[in-house]
């Protein structure tokens, strides 16, 4: 039985502490409604399909962290490439949480291929530690593994959602830049 | 003479201190590629298409590293979206080297005209992004030059190269 989306990111943002968490498009949508914190970012906006690819260029760049990336499975395929890069280059510090609701959700909610499968996907594209979680319990029970396990991760989580879903901003980039920046130390 | 030689201009872009490279080479550039893959000092990463390049790009920079992206015109084409959004919008300063395909079958007068050529400046002057020609080892300063406009303004800036890059 898929999870309840929100109830996923309660779970994540009880157990987050310092981590980079990087967010995109409708499947994130709710992110804000549990978490609020210096190094949220939401990457809504810069470029359809490129949330890994921004976010596998930051924990490159800062490998004492660990950078999270909450993406839809629709999103990945805007760029499958990336799991290829992310195979060849990935670092220990980055993790990609793959909403998998089996729909393009911002666009009305078309389906993707059923035939598509996202863990096969990425062990082909070269990335070792690929693992399905199905169950919120087994989630909780693996997240301190995941957040604290050399990587990279890359886990599918089969979602659904029947909460209402915030307004969608496209503007304050400049600003969502400088905040997580500043939350780095950098500025 | 044309094209300008690929180790002097890893030489400039280690003197500007650019820590990373996201290339995705073209044929004019795979002796400056091959050449920053020497380099002790810069990072070298290439990725499967240049939006994805842009996106890894910012992600270094907003992690504080300073990196360059290199890809051919018709890649510029297809990244236009993460350039928007990555570069632009965000007003993250990339410096981006491209390359012009169809440059020298241009200036030689060879028909058809390749459409890459056509659209390279115009495409840059539309997303509003400064740019200065690298056709030699005479024009490297505007590497530099570039850098420090993309800098001080705080917006991808653009290198066009004409020619291949020599050994």
């Amino acid at each position: 039985m898929n999870m309840e989306r929100l109830d996923l990111f309660r779970v994540l943002a009880e157990r987050r502490t310092n981590e980079v968490v990087i967010t995109t498009m409708t499947a994130t949508l709710q992110w804000p409604l549990v978490s609020s914190h210096p190094l949220d970012f939401d990457f809504l906006a810069f470029g359809m399909g490129h949330a890994s690819d921004f976010g596998l260029g930051l924990a490159l760049a800062r490998p004492e962290r660990k950078v999270i990336v909450l993406k839809g499975d629709g999103g990945l395929l805007m760029s499958l490439g990336s799991l290829v890069t992310m195979g060849r280059y990935g670092p220990p510090n980055l993790l990609v949480l793959l909403l998998e609701n089996r729909s393009y959700e911002m666009t009305g909610g078309q389906p993707i291929s059923p035939k598509a499968d996202f863990v096969a996907l990425a062990r082909g594209a070269g990335l070792d530690n690929v693992e399905r979680i199905d169950a919120l319990a087994a989630l909780e029970a693996e997240l301190p593994r995941l957040l604290t396990e050399p990587g990279p991760h890359f886990v599918v989580l089969p979602v659904v959602n029947s909460e209402p879903l915030p307004p969608v901003a496209h503007t304050d980039h400049t600003e969502r830049v400088a905040r997580l920046r500043r939350g780095l130390g950098l500025d | 003479m044309n094209g300008a030689s690929a180790a002097r201009t890893v030489a400039v872009i280690e003197d500007l201190g650019f820590t990373d490279v996201v290339s995705i080479p073209d044929g004019e550039s795979r002796h400056l590629h091959r050449a920053l893959l020497e380099s002790p000092e810069i990072e070298v990463y290439s990725p499967t298409r240049e939006g994805e390049g842009i996106a890894l790009a910012a992600g270094l920079w907003v992690g504080g590293r300073k990196p360059l992206v290199i890809l051919q015109n018709t890649g510029l084409m297809e990244a236009g979206d993460a350039l928007r959004g990555c570069g632009i919008g965000p007003s993250i300063p990339l410096l981006l080297l491209v390359g012009w395909r169809g440059y020298p079958g241009a200036m030689s007068g060879t028909l058809p005209m390749d459409s890459a050529y056509t659209y390279t400046e115009p495409l840059i002057r539309a997303w509003e992004l400064p740019h200065r020609r690298l056709m030699s080892d005479e024009d490297l300063g505007v590497i530099g030059e570039m850098a420090a406009v993309a800098e001080g303004t705080s917006k991808p800036a653009v290198v066009v190269y004409g020619y291949g890059f020599t050994p």
